[in-house]
């Protein structure tokens, strides 16, 4: 799988800091062109149509304004961040809840890991593994892991993209997940 | 205390992508709150939920859609959006004493727990959002069994209190036993303490003989 490097990710976490610092708007601008195409295209793959896609890209830039003062660039990269804001405004949909529900807040206010040795690692260079840990994953078990990760039924919609059968398809996850794990055991 | 049993790789990172089922997902939040291994690995897969977007082509938004992202924080008017808080769940009675429910459980409503076999009482949990979530609450007495069962999906139970035992381990307080459809298995309970289990089941749970007839309306 090529997954190319990311070009100025630290200019895109710099966009979240100053939207928290001084509301800057041009940023803020800059964070959205990039961002919003991306998200609507992730929501419409994990098979929202395609006006509810755009509605809740929307809706996950607008969160990313108003919680802007709560992203921390030592903690998750401005993708990884963005990322959980529009999964949790997903799940939120999922359930017809009016309120966030406290499993969709933990994201941004759970307590940070001392332990994990996490904190010690630089963002960018974690983000940077978990792209060489992609790179490193077979084409079938970099559209394992895409698939893992987009699908309500992946095993199912697994076995239909790679043309096996079902008890097949779900040792293969076993086998792909274990390795991406493996690979990525070093960001632990 | 350290858990000795996990959650899978593959509902780690279902958990982490968002697509893990409302009730499994709930019993999998419980894990984590003692689990720092299991936060972690989740943390490292959200990290892959984002390189993925970043790696991703995008879909163009409407034409006026950043147009109508400001024009709703224009009308934010200052301050920070209302965060909704829930108030944790009102534990059922017959729990032990000085025992709390994991913060997973806020704003579920628990109903009380009822006797569904010798020694064993259950307590449906109501999932919010989802009122077809199999979340359960039980509470089994020590060197009680429960019983004999199988079912159609994952299982995922999450041990709040005590330990239990079944034919492929002993689980304790903090373990997540993630049982898969095929298995068909009588967890005992350890003979020096009551035993309390979060449990959710993808599909339906399916006792045997006569019991399962008479649970039917419980599960």
């Amino acid at each position: 799988m090529t997954v190319p490097s990311q070009r100025g990710s630290g200019d895109l976490d710099g966009f979240i800091v100053a939207i928290a610092r001084d509301a800057d708007r041009q940023a803020f601008a800059a964070l959205f062109r990039h961002f919003a195409p991306r998200l609507k295209a992730y929501l419409v793959k994990t098979g929202l149509p395609a006006n509810a896609a755009e509605e809740l890209a929307q809706e996950t830039m607008l969160t990313v304004w108003r919680k802007a003062s709560y992203f921390d660039p030592g903690r998750a990269g401005a993708a990884t961040w963005i990322f959980t804001i529009a999964r949790n405004l997903r799940i939120d949909l999922m359930r017809r809840e009016r309120h966030r529900s406290v499993l969709g807040a933990e994201a941004d206010e759970e307590p940070v890991d001392e332990t994990s040795g996490e904190t010690m690692l630089m963002t960018a260079e974690r983000e940077a593994r978990v792209r060489d840990a992609l790179s490193a994953l077979s084409e079938e078990q970099a559209a394992i892991v895409r698939l893992s990760f987009f699908q309500e039924k992946p095993h199912s919609a697994i076995a239909q993209e790679l043309g096996i059968p079902l008890g097949t398809a779900k040792s293969r996850v076993r086998l792909a997940l274990a390795r991406l794990r493996v690979l990525l055991e070093d960001l632990k | 205390m350290t858990a000795r049993a996990h959650p899978s790789e593959e509902t780690l990172l279902r958990f982490a992508a968002g697509t893990l089922p409302a009730g499994p997902r709930l019993v999998v939040a419980a894990h984590l709150e003692g689990c720092v291994r299991c936060r972690a690995t989740v943390r490292a897969f959200e990290a892959v939920g984002g390189a993925l977007i970043e790696a991703q082509d995008g879909l163009p938004l409407a034409p006026d859609a950043f147009a109508r992202v400001v024009a709703r924080i224009d009308g934010d008017a200052g301050g920070e959006p209302r965060r909704a808080t829930r108030a944790r769940a009102p534990a059922p009675a017959g729990l032990p004493q000085g025992f709390a429910l994991p913060a997973a459980l806020s704003g579920c409503r628990i109903g009380a727990l009822r006797p569904i076999a010798p020694g064993v009482r259950m307590g449906r949990v109501g999932v919010p959002g989802d009122p077809k979530a199999n979340v359960m609450l039980l509470r089994i007495e020590a060197g009680r069994s429960i019983p004999d069962h199988t079912h159609a999906g994952l299982e995922f139970t999450q041990v709040l209190h005590g330990a239990y035992h079944d034919h492929r381990g002993r689980y304790g307080a903090g373990d997540l036993v993630e049982v898969d459809g095929e298995v068909d298995h009588a967890p005992l309970v350890d003979a020096d303490s009551t035993c309390i289990c979060l449990v959710a089941v993808e599909g339906a749970l399916r006792f045997r003989g006569l019991l399962g007839v008479l649970l039917r309306p419980f599960v």
